[in-house]
């Protein structure tokens, strides 16, 4: 079952980015590229050699695989639906969450580490929205140890939740909130917009504008686990009133996250820099009201 | 005849430092310091493993009678001073080398003697069971503490650090005194013990446990009694900031403990002990959130790292205001992963607050300056440095695989428990999102002041010629490494200690910890152990894939601009920049000079220098110096000089003591 997890995380993390593509490419009434079109890029990048910058020390050259390593392990906590992951103890919501800053860690150093006043702009910006989007996660792993039980992802999506309507609305509210928080950590539309030209307003591209080749791979590699990572987890979360079967929430992960990252990329701007603080911190708010409904829910259940 | 036992034996440490030629003055106070030390850490070993306190000393003193003893909760902070005390002695050998030229040999010893002096005093504190053997090491531990400030006695600022906390420590002493003064009279003992007496009386403890919450608060930097410790620990040698950041606030932290643990943790006072928890729930987020911000805005390597000691005080304060509410709704697990987590972090504090002052102290020996403004590129330069740097300075982020992590996620567990179990699901949030702000900010802080100092290329020359520090020195810090590592990846054992003193702290059975929180040790040091694994495995599939490989280095990407500087790098003032509009509400600027504004299109050169003062600052000196200011003003118009004068006060006394007594006010 454990292995069964893995290979669905790596068949979402492998999709997502596809058929964001995909989407982008039929709203605007093109054909679209290939679907796994970013495989054979991250192929291709994978046989090449590297050029480093004179000023970037050893640092900059163990960062990027720091960030897979964070990456990769804090995918594993992640159960697909209601399969077990191969991490999983009590609190590990807060590991799932230190371990992606663990990443976040290293790759703001490594930009820092080139001296590149661009890359800096980049790392004070990911650094910051970064903490900002830190409480709107963890207060949503609150509402969902509130509404379960449990400090666990395992036993959290275990299966026999309790219906009722008001669970599902909170639940669906909570995915929202997630799905909100994959758009902020994926560095996608309206916070940040991985296809802009200009390095003055790039986020988490800027702060990778040194590397290539090898290197830059492994950064792509581990920015897709951590989308799916993510997604699963809101995919989980709004499947749990269905019933949260693993063959229900991994096929959702991909559809939430990609069509609606491709929608809004389609369809919507970047936000102005300024306002991303702002975002951010609406998200951490609806998060904290989502956990205050479901603590009424809660108080109201017990009362009955 | 205990104190002068102790002031005797004191002494002669004293003459020992005086009299030993001035190169050996750090070889005979460490000589003294390990004296202390070793048998002081096999007690505390011996005291940790059984469960039954060791009794040192008994007397009858002054206020009733007075002992000293060692039990489960003394030993884990005699552990801590005993680790702190042999590190920063050892520290200072290097650290001072180049002042003995300027100093004459009696300051020397002088500041020798203040760090023995202090070290003996904190185990003191530890040891005692309260009443005025408390007291007295106490106080000594501040006197000491003030001397050793003093250092740099010749630099104004450092007078006004060392002034200004010699009177904030007196106030919190003031507290002290008047805690232990009500308990004595109540209860006819000053022992930490005769609050359980007080806690069961009709009136309760609380008025007494918030005093004495205070008066510890006060030591230990709570909000809004933390405005000594920003200015203190700039002005202190490193090895001293160190001691006392690392080691010496802990003993507030300690006293907090002690008089919850005595006057709070009994099953029969629930509503007492939760006003005591929700205070310091709260008390413990506000100085978690101003510690943490006010470290991302400040641009001086020790003020950083000054108001990071804050930040960790309010996540310890955070985690017994968890373990008080749980012990209150009778949760078990919700009050010892607080505890456990709390006393876990405060020894996991003084490892790597110790080993960033001392990495402080090598960057302001070998450069002359600890502004970051004027540092940068130093990893290159001093590599031993910064790789110790980086790793405490990940480990005060919490990032796993490193010991801040264990610590945090173990209160952090405390807070989901009270979540899930539904004790005190709102309290419990609140803690869950000031604790994930306090880590994702102090996440930047850190980035950037590792950054700014050790990464990109040096912004002044005196920086690109810096030299890697002795040996010496290099192993003072290995010591707090090694305990870093240890608990980060060994955390079932390192955190089951701390958990069964936190059982014996909460009066629970020892049991429990084995039950509730050994699993999820033993996996979260699997995890941590996977992560290295990955890592390592990666780096080293990457090395193999590139060696076969052309690998170059050429000039950053300047995105088409040619002649960058190294005055281009993002300076620590812009990284910080975003946090503007949450920090600005807190600080007071004082801005010198003017920046480059947005109409310039060919700027010229232009000074700019901006200091984030604190605003809690200015509210405390403000109002009560000016009201001091005010009362001697009064005051000085009756020294009027006149003899006849004073008579008249003299005669004006002695007619108001009857009266007073004749009105039965006396």
């Amino acid at each position: 079952m454990t292995a069964l997890n893995i290979l669905l995380l790596l068949l979402t993390a492998a999709a997502i980015p596809g058929l964001i593509n995909r989407t982008r490419a039929r709203l605007a009434g093109r054909k679209g590229i290939r679907f796994l079109q970013h495989l054979y890029d991250v192929r291709l990048q994978l046989r090449k050699g590297a050029v480093y910058p004179a000023t970037a020390s050893a640092l900059f050259r163990a960062a990027p695989s720091v960030y897979l390593a964070a990456a990769i392990v804090a995918a594993l906590f992640v159960p697909a639906g209601d399969l077990r992951p191969l991490l999983a103890f009590d609190g590990d919501l807060v590991a799932f969450a230190y371990t992606l800053a663990l990443g976040r860690f290293a790759l703001v150093l490594a930009a820092m580490d080139t001296g590149s006043p661009f890359e800096g702009m980049g790392a004070s910006r990911e650094a910051l929205y970064g903490a900002l989007v830190e409480p709107a996660l963890l207060l949503a792993a609150a509402t969902l140890a509130l509404l379960t039980g449990y400090d666990s992802f395992a036993a959290i999506f275990a299966g026999d939740a309790a219906g009722g309507i008001q669970h599902t609305i909170v639940m669906l509210l909570t995915a929202f909130v997630l799905m909100k928080v994959v758009f902020t950590e994926s560095g996608r539309v309206p916070v940040d917009d991985p296809r802009t030209h200009l390095e003055l307003t790039m986020i988490h591209e800027v702060m990778c504008l040194d590397y290539g080749g090898v290197d830059m791979a492994m950064i792509k590699i581990a920015g897709w686990l951590k989308t799916a990572a993510l997604s699963l987890l809101a995919a989980d979360v709004a499947a749990a009133p269905l019933g949260g079967s693993w063959w229900i929430a991994a096929p959702l992960a991909v559809l939430l996250t990609g069509l609606s990252v491709g929608v809004v990329e389609s369809t919507q701007a970047r936000n102005k820099l300024v306002r991303n603080t702002t975002f951010i911190l609406t998200v951490a708010a609806m998060s904290a009201l989502v956990f205050f409904m479901a603590f009424l829910l809660r108080t109201n259940v017990v009362m009955q | 005849m205990f104190y002068i036992y102790s002031l005797a034996a004191l002494a002669c440490a004293a003459a020992l430092i005086f009299a030993v030629p001035l190169r050996a003055k750090n070889r005979a106070a460490l000589a003294i310091v390990l004296a202390g030390a070793i048998p002081a850490v096999v007690m505390a070993a011996r005291a940790l493993t059984g469960t039954a306190a060791t009794t040192l000393w008994a007397f009858e003193g002054l206020l009733g009678p007075d002992g000293g003893s060692m039990d489960a909760l003394s030993a884990l902070f005699v552990l801590l001073i005993a680790i702190g005390g042999v590190a920063a002695t050892l520290y200072a050998h290097g650290y001072l080398a180049h002042t003995l030229r300027r100093k004459s040999p009696a300051h020397v010893a002088l500041h020798y003697t203040a760090l023995v002096t202090m070290f003996y005093a904190m185990l003191g504190v530890v040891v005692s069971d309260g009443g005025y053997s408390f007291l007295f090491f106490w106080e000594l531990m501040t006197v000491a503490s003030f001397l050793l400030i003093l250092y740099d006695a010749e630099r104004r600022e450092v007078l006004r650090a060392a002034l200004s906390y010699l009177i904030m420590m007196h106030i919190g002493f003031l507290l002290l005194v008047v805690g232990f003064a009500r308990l004595a009279a109540e209860t006819g003992s000053a022992s930490f013990d005769a609050l359980t007496l007080c806690a069961r009386s009709a009136r309760g403890a609380l008025p007494l446990l918030l005093v004495f919450i205070a008066g510890f608060g006060m030591k230990a930097g709570m909000f809004p009694m933390h405005v000594w410790l920003p200015e203190a620990h700039p002005a202190a040698p490193s090895h001293v900031s160190a001691l006392m950041s690392g080691v010496m606030i802990k003993t507030g932290v300690y006293g907090i403990l002690r008089v919850l643990q005595a006057g709070a943790f009994d099953p029969g006072d629930a509503e007492t002990l939760r006003t005591a928890g929700f205070v310091l729930l709260a008390a413990g987020a506000a100085t978690g959130l101003w510690g943490a911000i006010l470290a991302a805005a400040q641009n001086d390597v020790k003020r950083i790292l000054a108001y990071s000691s804050i930040e960790n005080i309010g996540i310890v304060l955070l985690g017994i205001g968890v373990a008080a509410l749980g012990r209150s709704s009778g949760n078990q697990t919700m009050a010892l992963c607080g505890l456990a987590g709390a006393l876990l972090h405060t020894l996991n504090h003084s490892l790597f607050k110790s080993l960033l002052f001392f990495g402080a102290g090598n960057i302001l020996s070998q450069t002359r300056t600890t502004s970051l403004d004027a540092l940068g590129g130093l990893g290159k330069h001093m590599p031993l440095t910064a790789i110790l740097f980086l790793t405490a300075s990940a480990a005060i982020c919490a990032l796993p695989p490193l010991n801040g992590f264990v610590s945090e996620l173990l209160v952090y567990l405390g807070l989901f428990d009270g979540i899930a179990s539904g004790s005190d699901p709102l309290a419990a949030a609140a803690g869950i999102a000031a604790l994930a702000l306090i880590g994702g900010i102090v996440l930047l802080a850190f980035a950037k002041l590792y950054a700014t100092v050790f990464l990109g290329a040096p912004r002044t020359h005196e920086v690109a010629e810096a030299a890697e520090v002795d040996n010496l020195r290099i192993a003072a810090m290995s010591l707090p490494l090694a305990g870093i590592l240890f608990i980060g990846l060994f955390p079932a054992t390192a955190a089951g200690i701390a958990a069964r003193a936190a059982a014996w702290v909460l009066r629970l059975p020892a049991e429990a910890v084995d039950l509730r929180l050994s699993p999820t040790l033993g996996a979260v040091g699997r995890t941590a152990w996977l992560l290295v694994a990955v890592a390592l495995l990666l780096a080293w599939l990457r090395r193999r894939t590139l060696a076969r490989r052309t690998v170059r280095t050429g000039p950053t990407w300047g995105c088409g601009f040619t002649a960058p500087n190294v005055r281009m790098q993002y300076t620590g003032e812009s990284f910080s920049e975003g946090l503007e509009s949450i920090a600005t509400p807190l600080t007071q600027n004082r801005i010198d000079g003017r920046a480059v504004e947005k109409g310039e299109i060919f700027p010229a050169s232009h000074n700019f220098d901006i200091r984030r003062k604190d605003r809690i600052d200015r509210l405390f000196s403000a109002w009560w110096v000016e009201l001091l200011r005010l009362i001697n003003q009064r005051a000085m118009r009756l020294r009027t000089g006149k003899i006849n004068h004073y008579l008249l006060f003299a005669l004006a006394f002695l007619l108001l003591i009857p009266l007073l007594s004749l009105l039965n006010l006396l």
